[in-house]
């Protein structure tokens, strides 16, 4: 391919498109199962139990310390299936490009999130371009849709009881914080990853647990959002202990800074699990064996004799963890 | 001696009890780590702790939000603001834009920033356009654009400014003879820059024990302890609990930056009226830069309410410390973060914010 840069032309259906769409995406993902010629694909997979979900991405900047937009398209969505109990088997990739965007950071994007999904041992099948006029979008959106099958009992919220602990598998907030430092508005630096990772080995993991009820990963709204849907959907309170919270100093330092709550940002290497209080500490053992889940903790449990997700600070005062209102701004002061 | 956050509650609550102490903060800062870690639940009973005048944005004059709302509709202009401030309500007419947001939706370019720097970036990169900064902030904000006009700004920024002092409004409680408090947590990020010394008057000219502080539970409640200890041995003084950024004398520099581009005026503070010597206004030097002269006035005295806080808002009672903000009987009814009618439930700083977002719901009404 000639160009430089992405043109309306690339998204015309003709010579442009082809060129980019094989020596791009058909050359990072190519699979037996990818046939860009095709209008559809069969697949077959050994399982009545399958699980579907889809995701858009659509991060600001592209690329940040620890992962691209590449990478998150696969994490998100296979650690979507992966919560829900299920092996990421296929995705559809749809990327809307904008005008003007240079093909060699495009190039770089779909490499990593074809080298992240080979990592996963999941095949993007199917895909589809777009090109946008300039200023219609942010350099690169992604969306992806993905197939899984579930190896195990069925996990939900329904299954919670009163009791129940829960648990996290590493320290959070990195994620949200990696992302809003490489924005650079903050006039502030700093060498935080964001934590985006498949969560397929943990979640796999927890799966053998039989007491395992529920799990989920704390991306937007963070880990206070998965807490107050919990207490919605349960109608049981949740007991959380900040003194067990794994978050990072660094990442407490630019909370305390920018006036951010860690409970509320986001991750995308974590997950949330509730389990069979006879099984919490045999769990986070399990999780503490990988590296990934070295920083595990229990943080707190399901507690029905209060209406609501309560923090008991470090101090042993307590505070109610709400819903998150708005985007959190920063302070002025 | 570094004490951790239990060792000094461990002191606290081995002083012996005594009748209502009320201790006041001045920071929204505090406000917020004091409600985040629980503090008033783990303090003996006797011990209140007030948020007071601490947030900027809550005492910023309505008028000045109005002028800027207006100023962005109707000049050809980038408005840029601290985030906070773009869901300040003013009170209009309910078809007119009512914050610096829905300003924004009906098409003004009015753009969010979290430092002076993103100002000078921003009127750079686009050289042919003016654009305003709405700064609005105690010492802690008037310092760093201070320093941004020494440093020179390009010719098409300019600065609506409603910057304040922190101290005067304190003075002024004490001065009232009704100030609402036995003892003061002095803010630390405004001692950082101006120096411990500007507290003294406190001690000195209303003999009430007062200590700075800094953002930790752990130096909120070495500064708690200092100001209970002081009250029951009679003996009051300036304590200083933040001795890791805040030194005597403060930041020179900043200071000197603040005097180099800076006058002080008898200034009004929204709900509660005209402070002397409280605001920062740019002096003759950069007075050029001052949007205030570059743009036709938008204030309309006629407008209804012009000033003043909304119908039934508690506000300025809050910001006193003269009730708390589940006393407003507007507070997690009428009044909510998603639709705050008055500015102390908009701001992170605001205490009805900071009491909402940390589950302190009961309303006292």
């Amino acid at each position: 391919m000639q160009d430089t840069h992405i043109s309306l032309a690339h998204g015309n259906g003709g010579r442009y498109m082809r060129e980019l769409i094989e020596e791009i995406f058909a050359r990072h993902l190519a699979n037996p199962e990818l046939d860009v010629q095709a209008d559809a694909v069969p697949l077959s997979l050994d399982s009545n139990d399958i699980m579907f979900t889809t995701d858009g991405f659509t991060v600001q900047p592209l690329e940040f310390p620890g992962g691209n937009i590449g990478s998150l398209a696969v994490h998100g969505t296979c650690n979507d299936l992966a919560v829900a109990g299920a092996i990421p088997k296929y995705l559809s990739l749809n990327a809307f490009i904008e005008e003007g965007m240079e093909i060699k950071t495009l190039n770089r994007m779909i490499k990593t999130l074809a080298e992240t999904a080979a990592d996963i041992g999941v095949k993007v099948v199917a895909g589809d371009t777009k090109v946008l006029r300039r200023g219609e979008a942010g350099g690169l959106y992604l969306a992806t849709t993905g197939i899984g099958i579930r190896n195990g009992h069925v996990l939900s919220m329904k299954n919670i009881k009163d009791g129940d602990v829960i648990l996290v598998s590493g320290p959070v907030g990195d994620h949200g914080i990696a992302v809003m430092l490489a924005r650079e508005e903050f006039g502030l630096r700093g060498d935080i990853q964001s934590d985006a990772a498949s969560v397929l080995n943990l979640t796999k993991a927890a799966h053998k647990f039989a007491g395992l009820r529920f799990m989920r990963d704390p991306t937007r709204g963070g880990l206070a959002t998965v807490c107050t849907e919990m207490q919605r959907a349960t109608s049981m309170g949740v007991r959380l202990n900040q003194s067990q919270l794994p978050v990072r100093d660094a990442v407490q330092s630019v909370c305390d800074m920018l006036g951010y709550d860690p409970m509320y940002l986001a991750c995308e290497g974590r997950v949330v699990a509730v389990v069979d209080p006879v099984e919490a500490q045999a769990l986070l053992k399990t999780w503490q064996f990988f590296e990934q889940g070295r920083e595990a903790a229990i943080i707190g449990r399901i507690d029905s004799a209060i209406p609501y997700v309560l923090m008991e600070t470090e101090i042993g005062g307590e505070r109610i963890l709400e819903e998150l209102e708005d985007d959190p701004l920063p302070r002025i002061c | 001696m570094t004490l951790d956050a239990k060792q000094w509650l461990e002191r606290i609550q081995a002083l012996p009890h005594r009748g209502k102490v009320k201790i006041m903060n001045v920071c929204g800062g505090h406000e917020r780590s004091i409600t985040m870690a629980g503090l008033r639940k783990v303090l003996p009973d006797y011990v209140e702790l007030v948020p007071g005048p601490g947030c900027p944005v809550c005492i910023c004059p309505e008028e000045d939000v109005f002028e800027a709302i207006q100023l962005a509709l109707h000049e050809d202009i980038i408005l840029l603001a601290f985030g906070d401030m773009l869901r300040v309500p003013v009170n209009v007419k309910k078809i007119q834009a009512r914050t610096m947001e829905q300003a924004k939706a009906q098409g003004a370019d009015i753009r969010p920033i979290a430092s002076p720097t993103e100002a000078v970036n921003i009127a750079k990169a686009k050289p042919d356009k003016p654009v305003v900064f709405f700064a609005a902030g105690f010492e802690t904000t008037t310092a760093p654009v201070a320093a941004m006009m020494l440093e020179g700004v390009p010719e098409n920024l300019s600065v609506l400014l409603s910057c304040r002092l922190t101290w005067p409004a304190i003075a002024m409680l004490l001065e009232s003879g009704a100030p609402g408090f036995d003892a003061l947590i002095a803010p630390g990020h405004v001692a950082t820059i101006m120096g411990p010394e500007q507290w003294q008057f406190v001690v000195d000219e209303h003999n009430i024990p007062a200590a700075v502080a800094g953002f930790t539970p752990a130096s909120l409640l070495a500064a708690m302890y200092s100001v209970l200890r002081q009250l029951n041995e009679g003996r009051y003084f300036l304590d200083n609990c933040y001795s890791e950024l805040v030194r005597p004398g403060g930041n020179r520099s900043a200071q000197t930056h603040l005097a180099k581009a800076m006058n002080i005026y008898d200034a009004n503070w929204r709900g509660i009226g005209v402070i002397p010597a409280s605001g920062y206004m740019l002096n003759k030097t950069y007075s050029a830069h001052d949007a205030r002269k570059r743009f036709p006035s938008y204030a309309d005295d006629a407008r209804k309410r012009a000033g003043k806080m909304p119908p039934g808002c508690d506000c300025t009672q809050v910001v006193l410390g003269k009730i708390y903000p589940n006393q407003c009987q507007l507070f997690g009814k009428a009044c909510l973060p998603r639709n705050p009618i008055g500015p102390c439930m908009v701001s992170d700083e605001g205490a009805c914010r900071i009491w909402w977002a940390g589950g302190m719901r009961e309303s006292l009404q």
